[in-house]
């Protein structure tokens, strides 16, 4: 019962984004990629694999996480501002329900994005001759994680503030919280025993969201997929992450009034 | 006032209820101020009263959109908002938005998916409905592409979803034609044949004049009036006799118009009133020329109430 609840939700959040042709956008990006390659190819950069694998992972990591913030963002907010949420709360699902619901749509649009941007960069990437190798399959796969830990964080920021500030707030978390994480180590390292716990607090809650990348890794030439224990823990990350940010999302917006 | 003995018989029990929201300067705005009323099973209720009554935040607290800040509601006995209640109703909200990129028929797929509906049964019921409301031929249509009268459509059809036991519809006939409207009106009635309670807010009196058994007015967020339309419409009523004869004011009193040569008539406001007089004509010798029954203004009624609770 709770799967039907679900899956009609996100078909709903698909089937809008792309006769929104919010999809375009991707497109339009993924052209730009192949127009990229094909001008590196123009100026003679065939056989640099290392480097047309890292650009073509910097820009996935770059899009993908601009759909997945601008996606979830607005889902909530717009669903209250266009008050299309008074007859869906009408029915017998909870509020839970619906943010899972609409959480799910926002994953899958943007899976969607970001799998069709591989597709394209894919193509790009055999104007370099580039041999595709097992890591990448893998690669693809935790960024898809990572992915659905970024969407979670940008509906709960939506559920606590404006659309604007939410996406903001999460495009600086996700290109930014490594960055922050290292300053927060630098600070631990700087401070006595008695405070450091804050310290360790405030990076447990920041999204690792650099975990999730293995752009690095797949851009070299015949490195190996990293185990599967690892792939484990990361999804248990991501399931953990993303369930605390959903009931994060849910306090907010259990008794809310719309 | 129909009997009723508890809250499980009623449709809808309201007790004291209290709706308070926060403005934008951090301050609490009470939008309902301790609404008492009930709604028996299978009844049809109107509730009416100025822009800024507080009926919408009623509904709301109804269907659980906002939480009580007093008082409870409840629906059949449940808990105002709850699962349980919300299975049972069907719920009109006063601005009609739907989803701008899907069709009708997938508004309700969705809707219905969610009322639990399935399969070709939920198929089947999405199309029969839109084509009682009559948007056969735009059922596949996109929802941005259609006009405010068929959003409406597609809202009052989604209402109807599930068959539910309770309607509640905020504003129903805005956006309506008159050919729309009187549509709505053979729905509305067909559902409540078949046993449902309607309760509803709308400013057009003639619809509540028309639908209503009972009607609620508020005012400021509190309950100014309770009427039985049957006694309103009574109350409401004047009747107009016309007699012909010598003239009046010696054998009966003041206040008749000379309505053409030796013809008079007078305005009652009550039947018992008109009976009188009518004797008194006839025992004076007058001839009988008419008596007329004028319906009274609801609208009159409503601004006049209004006016006073204020």
């Amino acid at each position: 019962m709770k799967f039907r609840i679900y899956r009609a939700l996100a078909r709903a959040v698909v089937l809008e984004s792309i006769r929104r042709k919010d999809l375009w956008v991707v497109a339009i990006l993924g052209f730009l990629i192949l127009l990229a390659s094909g001008a590196l190819g123009f100026f003679g950069v065939q056989g640099l694999q290392l480097f047309a694998k890292d650009l073509a992972a910097s820009v996935l990591s770059l899009f993908s996480a601009v759909v997945a913030v601008l996606t979830s963002c607005r889902l909530l907010p717009e669903e209250i501002k266009q008050r299309t949420l008074y007859p869906l709360l009408a029915r017998p699902i909870s509020r839970l329900d619906l943010l899972i619901g609409k959480l799910l749509g926002a994953v899958i649009v943007t899976w969607i994005a970001f799998l069709m941007l591989c597709a394209l960069t894919a193509v790009a990437l055999t104007t370099f001759h580039v041999q595709f190798e097992p890591i990448m399959i893998q690669y693809i796969i935790i960024k898809m994680m990572g992915l659905v830990v970024l969407c979670a964080l940008s509906l709960t920021f939506s559920a606590y503030m404006t659309p604007q500030a939410a996406a903001t707030m999460s495009i600086i978390l996700a290109f930014g919280s490594g960055v922050i994480v290292r300053g927060l180590i630098m600070a631990y390292n700087g401070v006595g025993p008695a405070t450091q716990w804050i310290y360790k607090l405030i990076a447990a809650a920041l999204p690792q969201l650099g975990v999730f990348d293995l752009g690095g890794r797949a851009a070299n030439i015949g490195w190996s997929p990293v185990s599967g224990a690892v792939v484990l823990q990361l999804f248990l990350y991501m399931a953990t992450y993303t369930g605390a940010m959903v009931l994060i999302a849910w306090a907010k917006f259990r008794r809310q009034a719309v | 006032m129909p009997m009723i003995n508890t809250g499980m018989d009623a449709a809808i029990q309201v007790t004291d209820l209290r709706v308070r929201y926060r403005t934008k300067k951090g301050s609490w705005q009470e939008a309902v101020k301790g609404l008492s009323f009930q709604v028996a099973r299978g009844e049809v209720v109107g509730f009416l009263g100025p822009n800024g009554a507080g009926k919408s935040s009623t509904l709301k607290a109804l269907m659980g959109f906002v939480q009580p800040s007093g008082g409870e509601a409840k629906v059949f006995g449940l808990e105002a908002g709850s699962l349980e209640a919300k299975s049972r109703m069907g719920y009109l909200p006063e601005v009609a938005l739907y989803y701008p990129y899907l069709t009708p028929l997938e508004t309700l797929r969705l809707y219905g998916e969610l009322e639990g509906l399935k399969g070709k049964a939920l198929q089947t019921e999405a199309e029969t409905l839109l084509e009682t409301v009559g948007l056969k031929a735009a059922m596949k249509k996109q929802n941005r592409s259609l006009s405010k009268g068929m959003l409406q459509r597609v809202g009052i059809a989604q209402s109807l979803l599930g068959n539910p036991e309770l309607l509640v519809l905020d504003e129903v006939t805005s956006g309506l034609d008159p050919v729309g409207r009187k549509e709505l009106r053979t729905i509305l009635k067909d559902r409540q044949s078949k046993g449902a309670t309607l309760f509803f807010s709308s400013h057009e009196l003639s619809e509540v004049d028309m639908l209503c058994d009972r009607i609620l007015l508020i005012h400021e967020g509190k309950l100014v009036e309770e009427r039985e339309m049957h006694d309103l419409k009574d109350e409401l009523r004047k009747y107009v006799l016309t007699y012909a004869g010598q003239n009046p004011d010696a054998l009966l009193g003041q206040g008749w118009t000379v309505a053409q040569g030796q013809t008079f008539s007078k305005r009652f406001t009550t039947k018992a009133q008109l009976m009188a007089a009518l004797e008194k004509v006839q025992a004076a010798g007058g001839t009988l020329v008419d008596v007329v029954a004028e319906e009274g203004s609801l609208e009159d009624y409503f601004i006049e109430t209004v006016r006073r609770a204020a």
